[in-house]
C-alpha cells in the first residue's frame, strides 16, 4: 500500500500509456472499422488522461471535446455513409513487406526507448503544478495556454489559420463533383 | 510585442491576402482565366518581393521579431527571393498547360501562392513552432497540388503516397521537436544554440531529438532512406506541379535543414554529422544508380533530384561556412537547372502523356534545333559539366568538404555525378544521334511564356556557370546570420 | 593589338569564330565551310606570330596574359602563358585545324554548320588546356574538350557510333572526375599553409611538392593525388590497359575526328603527365615510373601485335596510336634530357603522322566505301600520286631516317638506353613490329595482285585532298631533316621541368 501511494503517478501513467498504446496498435489490427475506430477513441481518451496526470487539465479537457468527441464523431459517420463492413486483407503486400516493417518498427522503438532511458536517468520531471508562471504572472491552466498561445506563438497561431485554409481547399477540390471532368479523362484532348 | 514589429511581417501578410483575393478571383472566373489568373498571382509575388527588399531586410544587423518568432537576416531574405522566384516561373509555366488542360487555374495558383507563403516561414522561422507551421503549409499545398488532376489515376497514387509518408515524417519531426522540449525547455533556435554550446555532457534524449528532426528533415529534402515518396509522387503529379515541388519546396526544405543544423544544432556537429555523412553518401549513390535503369523521364528526374540533394547535403556534413553558403548557391542553381529541364517535359506533353518517355525525345535536334540545344545545357549542367551552373554548384559543394576533410566523400560523389552523365545523356543521345521512328512526332507546344522561362533558365545557367561570382557573394552574405565565420 | 592579349587571341579565337558562324544562315553551307576555313587559317597565322614573339632562352611561361580574377573566392583566375612545350602543341593544334575543315570538305554533308562550330569550340578548349597558368581554367578546359568530341564522334560518325560516343565519353569523365578531387586537394593543402585560396599553377607545384609520401598508396596523399591525376591522363593518352575506348572512337569518328582525336586529344594526356605529374609530385612521379615503364612497354608491344592482325585500315592506325603514345610514355618515365625532348617531339610527330593517315585512309574510304585491307590490292598503277604519299606517311610512321619518326624514336630510345636498358629493347622491339604491320599493310592494299574489278575506277588524289595533307608532308620532312627548328624552343622548357 505504501508502494501504492508513493509512486501512484507512475503507476497511473504507465497504466494510461500502456493502454494509449495498445489502442493504437488496436487501430491498425483490427479488421472491423468500427472497432478500428472504438479503438482509436480509447487511445484519445488515455491521452487525455496523460494530459490531466501532468496537470494539462485544459488540454485533457480539449482533447475530449475535440477529438474525442467531434473526431470520432466524423470517423464514425464517414464509416457509416461508406457502409464498410470488413476490410479485405491485402495478403500479397502485407505478406512482403511485413518482416521488413516490424524490423523496422523494433529497430526505431528500440532507438527511441534508449534515447529516452539515457536521457531520463539523473534527469527527474519536474513537478507538475496547476498553477503556472508565464511572464512573471501566476495563472491557471487555461489562462496560461490562453496567454502563451495569443501572445507569445500568435504568428504560428495565424499560420495555422492559412494551413486550415488550404487543408479545406483541398478537400474541396478532391470532393466536389465537376460537370465538364466526368467522362472526359481530364487530361487534355490530343 | 509593439505594432511596429509586423512591419517586417508585411510581406507574408500581403502575401496571404493575395493568395485570397486570387482564390476568390479564381471561383468568379471558373476554368477560364489561366494566363490572367498567373499574371495577377505573379504580380502579387513581385509586391512581395518589393516589401521584402523595402522593409524585411534587416538593415541594423540580424534580428528577431515578433516575440523571437521569426528572423529578419539576409539569410532568410536569399531563400524567400529564391523560392519566390520558383513560383513565379513556375506560375508562368503552369497557364497554357492549364489551359489546355480542365481544370480550374484559380485554386492552383492560390495554392502555389499558399505553398510559397510556407516557403517564406521555413526560410525566415527563429522558433520551432513557426518552422513547423510553416512546413505543414507548404506541405499541406503540395499534397492538394500533387493530386490537382484528380481524375488521373496516377495523380491520386501520387498524392496519397506523398501524403501519408509525409505525414509520418511529420509525426517524426514533431517527436523529435518535443523531445528536443523536452531535455531543453525551449522551443527558441538562438535559446537552443546557447543552450547546446553551453552543455559539455552528452545527453542522448537531446540527440535522440535532433536525430530525429534531421530524419523529418531528409524526408522533406527526398534523401535516402526516406526517398521513396519521390518517384511516384513526381510522375503522377501535374508535370508543372513535378516542377514545383522539385526546386521550390527543396529549397525551403534546405533553408529549414541549414538553419537548424547549422544554426542551432551547430554546437553539436561531432554527435549528427556520421549520420549526415551516411544519408549523403547513400543518396548520392543510390539517386544516380536508380535513376539509370529509368525510360520515363519524370522518373529519371526525380532520381535525379534525389542525387542533388545528396550532392547539397555533403554542404551541410562539412558544417563550415563555405560549406553553408555553397549549399545555398548549389540550391540556387538547381533551381534554374531544374525548373528548365521540367519546362522541356512540359514543351513535348502535347499527347497526353508524351514527352514522359525517354524515346520522346528521338530526333528532336532535326526538328526542333533549339529546344534541343536548351535541353542540353540543362543535361549538361544537372550532369554538372563546364561552363554551365552545375559545375559551379558541385565545384563549391565539393570544395567545402574537401576544405573539412572529407575527400573520400567527395571521391564517392564526383564518381557518382561521372555516372549521371549516363542517363543525363540517353536524353542528348535520343535527341542529337538518332532519329525519331514515329512517322508523326508529337508536336511541341507553341507557348511563348514557357518559351520565356525557358528561355530565362537557360540564361541563367549558363550565365552562372561562366560567372558565378555575385550569386556567391550574396549567400555569404547570410552566412553571419547564423553565427558561422 | 598588344603583346599580352595574344594568347587570350589565339585561345579565344575559334569560339568567337563559332559563335559568327552561328549567325551564318543554315541554307550557306559554302560560306560556312569557307568562314571556317579563314578562321581557322587566321588562327594559324596568330599562332605563327606566338612562334615569332618566343623567346626560346626563357625556360619558364612567357607572352603570359594579366592574370584576372574569375572565381575570387576560390582564388580562381584567367591566366595563359607558354613555354616551349606548350607552343609545339599550340603550334601542331593550329595546323591541324585547317587541315581537318579541307579533309571534311566533301565527307562532312549534313549539320555543315554544327560541324564546324564543334570543331571551332573544340580548338578553344585544346588550346585552353594548353596554355592555362590556373589549373582550375585547365580542367574547365580539359572538361570542355569533352562535349564537342562527343557530337562529332556521335552524330557525323559510322554505323557504331553511339556506342563508340558514349564509351569515349562515359571513360573520360569517369578519369577527370577524380583529377578534380585532386585539385580540390591540392588547393586545400595550399590553404592549409599559405591560409588563401589559390589555384595557380605556381602555388600547386609548390603545394604538391609538399605532400607527404605515406608509407603504403592509400596513406599517401601524394601517391593518391597523383594518381586521381594519372588516371584522368592514362585514359586519355591512351594508356594499356585503359585504351579500350581509342579504337571504336577512331573507327566510327569521321575522318576530321580522327586526325583531331589521334593529332590533338590524345597529347593531352601526355601533356598532363609531363606538364603536372611529373613536376607536382616528384617522389610519388619516382615511385611510378616502374609501372609506368612497364604500361608503356606493354602498350608498345601490344599495340603492334594487335595492329598486325587487323583487317581494317582505320583500326590498323589507331592500334598503331596505342604503340607510338607508349614510346613517348616512355620517354617521359625514363626522364633523361634527351628521352624528354624526344617524348615532346614524338607528340608533334604522332600528330603530325598519324593525321596524315587516318587523312588518307579518308580519302580512298570516300572513294570506295570500304577501309577493309582485304578489298584493295594493286591500286599502285591506278592511284600512283596517292600511293605515293601513303608510302611517304607510312615511312615517317615506322620511323624511317631522314623523316620526322626517326628523330623522335631516336631520342627517346637513346635517352632511355642510359636508364633503362632493358625496357629500350623490348621497345625496339616494338619498332621492328611497326615496320612490319604498316609495311604488310602497304603491301597488301597498293601492291599485291590486283584482285578487285571495282578498284580499276578509283580516282587519284584530288587538288583540295592534296591541299590537305601538303602542310603535313611539309612538317614531315622539315622535322626529319632539320629537328633542330623544332628541338630548340623546347630546350629551356625541358631543362627546367627536369631540374625539379
Amino acid at each position: 500500500m505504501a508502494f501504492l501511494s508513493a509512486h501512484f503517478v507512475a503507476i497511473v501513467f504507465y497504466v494510461l500509456a500502456v493502454l494509449a498504446v495498445a489502442g493504437g496498435v488496436g487501430v491498425i489490427t483490427f479488421k472491423n472499422p468500427v472497432h478500428s475506430a472504438l479503438s482509436l477513441l480509447g487511445t484519445f481518451l488515455m491521452v487525455a488522461g496523460l494530459f490531466v496526470l501532468r496537470h494539462a487539465e485544459f488540454l485533457g479537457a480539449v482533447q475530449l471535446l475535440v477529438y474525442a468527441g467531434g473526431i470520432m464523431v466524423l470517423f464514425l459517420f464517414v464509416i457509416m455513409l461508406v457502409n464498410v463492413r470488413r476490410l479485405s486483407p491485402d495478403a500479397a503486400f502485407l505478406s512482403r513487406r511485413a518482416p521488413l516493417a516490424v524490423l523496422s518498427g523494433v529497430v526505431f522503438g528500440a532507438l527511441i526507448a534508449f534515447g529516452v532511458l539515457a536521457g531520463s536517468l539523473g534527469h527527474p520531471g519536474g513537478g507538475a503544478t496547476a498553477l503556472q508562471m508565464v511572464q512573471g504572472h501566476v495563472m491557471g491552466n487555461t489562462e496560461a495556454v490562453g496567454w502563451t498561445l495569443y501572445r507569445h506563438f500568435l504568428v504560428p497561431f495565424e499560420i495555422v489559420s492559412v494551413v486550415l485554409l488550404v487543408a479545406m481547399i483541398g478537400a474541396i477540390i478532391f470532393g466536389r463533383k465537376d460537370a465538364g471532368l466526368e467522362g472526359r479523362g481530364g487530361r487534355m484532348e490530343p | 510585442m509593439s505594432l511596429s514589429q509586423f512591419i517586417p511581417f508585411l510581406p507574408e501578410i500581403f502575401l496571404a491576402v493575395a493568395g485570397f483575393a486570387i482564390l476568390l478571383a479564381g471561383i468568379s472566373l471558373g476554368k477560364r482565366g489561366a494566363r490572367g489568373l498567373s499574371l495577377l498571382s505573379l504580380g502579387s509575388l513581385a509586391v512581395t518581393a518589393i516589401l521584402i527588399w523595402v522593409v524585411g531586410r534587416p538593415v541594423e544587423g540580424a534580428h528577431t521579431i515578433l516575440g523571437g518568432m521569426l528572423f529578419v537576416d539576409t539569410f532568410a531574405v536569399y531563400f524567400k527571393l529564391l523560392t519566390m522566384t520558383a513560383s513565379g516561373i513556375v506560375l508562368l509555366m503552369s497557364a497554357g498547360y492549364l489551359e489546355r488542360s480542365d481544370y480550374s487555374p484559380g485554386e492552383f495558383d492560390a495554392l502555389i501562392l499558399f505553398a510559397t507563403l510556407g516557403m517564406m516561414i521555413m526560410a525566415s522561422g527563429a522558433n520551432l513552432v513557426s518552422l513547423y507551421v510553416g512546413l505543414e503549409l507548404m506541405a499541406l499545398s503540395q499534397y492538394v497540388l500533387v493530386g490537382y488532376f484528380k481524375l488521373e489515376l496516377k495523380s491520386n497514387e501520387g498524392a496519397v503516397k506523398y501524403f501519408v509518408l509525409g505525414a509520418l515524417s511529420s509525426g517524426v519531426l514533431v517527436y523529435g521537436i518535443s523531445l528536443l522540449y523536452g531535455a531543453l525547455g525551449t522551443l527558441d533556435l538562438g535559446a537552443i544554440r546557447a543552450a547546446l554550446t553551453a552543455s559539455d555532457t552528452v545527453n542522448w534524449t537531446l540527440n535522440l531529438g535532433i536525430i530525429l528532426v534531421g530524419f523529418g528533415m531528409l524526408f522533406k529534402v527526398a534523401a535516402v532512406p526516406f526517398h521513396v515518396w519521390t518517384p511516384d509522387a513526381y510522375e503522377g503529379a501535374p508535370t508543372p506541379v513535378t516542377a514545383f515541388i522539385s526546386v521550390g519546396p527543396k529549397a525551403a526544405a534546405f533553408a529549414m535543414f541549414l538553419r537548424l543544423f547549422l544554426g542551432a544544432f551547430h554546437p553539436e556537429l561531432a554527435q549528427w554529422r556520421i549520420v549526415m555523412w551516411i544519408a549523403a553518401a547513400a543518396t548520392v549513390i543510390y539517386g544516380n544508380i536508380a535513376a539509370l535503369t529509368q525510360d520515363n523521364v519524370k522518373r529519371m528526374l526525380a532520381y535525379s533530384s534525389i542525387a542533388h540533394a545528396g550532392y547539397a547535403l555533403i554542404g551541410i556534413v562539412a558544417g563550415t561556412a563555405m560549406g553553408l553558403w555553397s549549399v545555398m548557391v548549389y540550391m540556387l542553381i538547381y533551381t534554374f537547372m531544374n525548373l528548365g529541364a521540367f519546362g522541356f517535359v512540359i514543351m513535348l506533353e502535347t499527347r497526353g502523356y508524351a514527352g514522359e518517355r525517354v524515346g520522346d525525345y528521338a530526333g528532336l535536334a532535326k526538328r526542333h534545333p533549339g529546344a534541343a540545344a536548351g535541353m542540353l545545357i540543362f543535361m549538361l549542367s544537372l550532369a554538372g559539366i563546364p561552363p554551365t551552373a552545375g559545375f559551379m554548384g558541385k565545384l563549391y559543394v565539393f570544395s567545402s568538404a574537401v576544405q573539412a576533410g572529407y575527400i573520400w566523400l567527395v571521391v564517392i560523389a564526383v564518381v557518382m555525378s561521372a555516372v549521371s552523365l549516363y542517363y543525363y545523356f540517353r536524353i542528348v543521345v535520343e535527341m542529337y544521334l538518332k532519329d525519331g521512328d514515329e512517322d508523326e512526332p508529337a508536336p511541341l507546344v507553341r507557348d511563348r511564356w514557357l518559351d520565356a522561362m525557358i528561355g530565362l533558365c537557360v540564361f541563367v545557367t549558363l550565365f552562372l556557370g561562366v560567372y558565378p561570382a555575385p550569386v556567391v557573394g550574396l549567400a555569404q552574405s547570410g552566412v553571419h546570420a547564423l553565427g558561422l565565420g | 593589338m598588344h603583346i599580352e592579349h595574344l594568347l587570350t587571341f589565339v585561345t579565344l579565337g575559334p569560339a568567337a569564330g563559332a559563335l559568327i558562324l552561328a549567325f551564318i544562315p543554315g541554307r550557306l553551307e559554302k560560306v560556312q565551310r569557307w568562314a571556317a576555313l579563314l578562321i581557322s587559317l587566321a588562327e594559324f597565322a596568330l599562332s605563327c606570330l606566338l612562334w615569332a614573339n618566343f623567346n626560346p632562352d626563357i625556360a619558364g611561361f612567357q607572352l603570359q596574359t594579366a592574370k584576372v580574377p574569375w572565381i575570387p573566392q576560390l582564388g580562381i583566375s584567367y591566366h595563359l602563358g607558354i613555354d616551349g612545350i606548350s607552343l609545339l602543341l599550340v603550334m601542331l593544334t593550329t595546323l591541324l585545324m585547317p587541315v581537318v575543315i579541307i579533309a571534311s570538305w566533301r565527307s562532312i554533308s549534313e549539320h555543315v554548320k554544327a560541324f564546324h562550330i564543334s570543331l571551332l569550340m573544340l580548338t578553344t578548349a585544346m588550346l585552353g588546356a594548353f596554355v592555362s597558368l590556373d589549373v582550375f581554367l585547365f580542367y574547365v578546359f580539359w572538361e570542355l574538350m569533352l562535349i564537342p568530341m562527343y557530337f562529332i564522334i556521335g552524330v557525323w560518325g559510322g554505323p557504331r557510333r553511339i556506342y563508340a560516343a558514349v564509351k569515349f565519353f562515359i571513360y573520360t569523365m569517369v578519369g577527370s572526375v577524380l583529377m578534380l578531387v585532386g585539385i580540390l586537394y591540392l588547393a586545400y593543402s595550399n590553404h592549409l599553409q599559405t591560409h588563401v585560396w589559390s589555384f595557380a599553377y605556381s602555388d600547386l607545384l609548390k603545394a604538391g611538392r609538399q605532400l607527404q609520401m605515406g608509407h603504403s598508396f592509400f596513406t599517401s596523399p601524394q601517391m593518391l593525388v597523383f594518381a586521381a591525376f594519372a588516371l584522368a591522363f592514362a585514359i586519355k593518352v591512351p594508356m594499356f590497359p585503359f585504351h579500350t575506348w581509342l579504337p571504336d572512337a577512331h573507327t566510327e569518328a569521321p575522318t576530321g575526328g580522327s586526325i583531331i582525336l589521334a593529332g590533338v586529344l590524345l597529347k593531352l594526356g601526355t601533356y598532363g603527365f609531363l606538364r603536372y605529374n611529373r613536376p607536382m609530385f616528384p617522389d610519388a612521379w619516382h615511385a611510378f615510373v616502374p609501372l609506368i615503364l612497364v604500361l608503356a612497354v606493354i602498350g608498345i608491344l601490344y599495340g603492334a601485335w594487335v595492329a598486325l592482325v587487323q583487317p581494317d585500315m582505320k583500326k590498323l592506325v589507331a592500334y598503331s596510336s596505342v604503340s607510338h603514345l607508349g614510346f613517348v610514355m616512355l620517354g617521359l618515365a625514363a626522364g633523361t634530357i634527351a628521352s624528354t625532348e624526344g617524348a615532346v617531339l614524338q607528340m608533334v610527330n604522332h600528330g603530325l603522322s598519324t593525321g596524315a593517315l587516318f587523312l588518307l585512309v579518308g580519302v580512298i574510304y570516300e572513294r570506295r566505301h570500304t577501309r577493309m585491307i582485304a578489298d584493295y590490292g594493286g591500286i599502285a598503277r591506278v592511284v600512283p600520286v596517292y600511293t605515293g604519299l601513303f608510302l611517304l606517311v607510312t615511312l615517317s610512321s615506322i620511323g624511317l631516317p631522314g623523316l620526322n619518326g626517326f628523330v623522335g624514336e631516336f631520342l627517346i630510345l637513346a635517352g632511355t638506353w642510359r636508364r633503362y636498358p632493358v625496357a629500350v629493347i623490348f621497345a625496339a622491339l616494338g619498332l621492328i613490329f611497326g615496320a612490319i604491320y604498316m609495311l604488310w599493310m602497304v603491301q597488301r592494299v597498293f601492291w599485291n595482285p590486283f584482285t578487285h574489278e571495282e578498284n580499276k575506277s578509283l580516282k587519284d588524289i584530288n587538288l583540295r585532298e592534296v591541299l590537305a595533307v601538303a602542310p603535313l608532308v611539309i612538317f614531315i620532312v622539315w622535322i626529319g631533316v632539320h629537328p633542330t627548328t623544332f628541338l630548340s624552343p623546347m630546350e629551356a622548357a625541358v631543362r627546367s621541368l627536369l631540374m625539379h
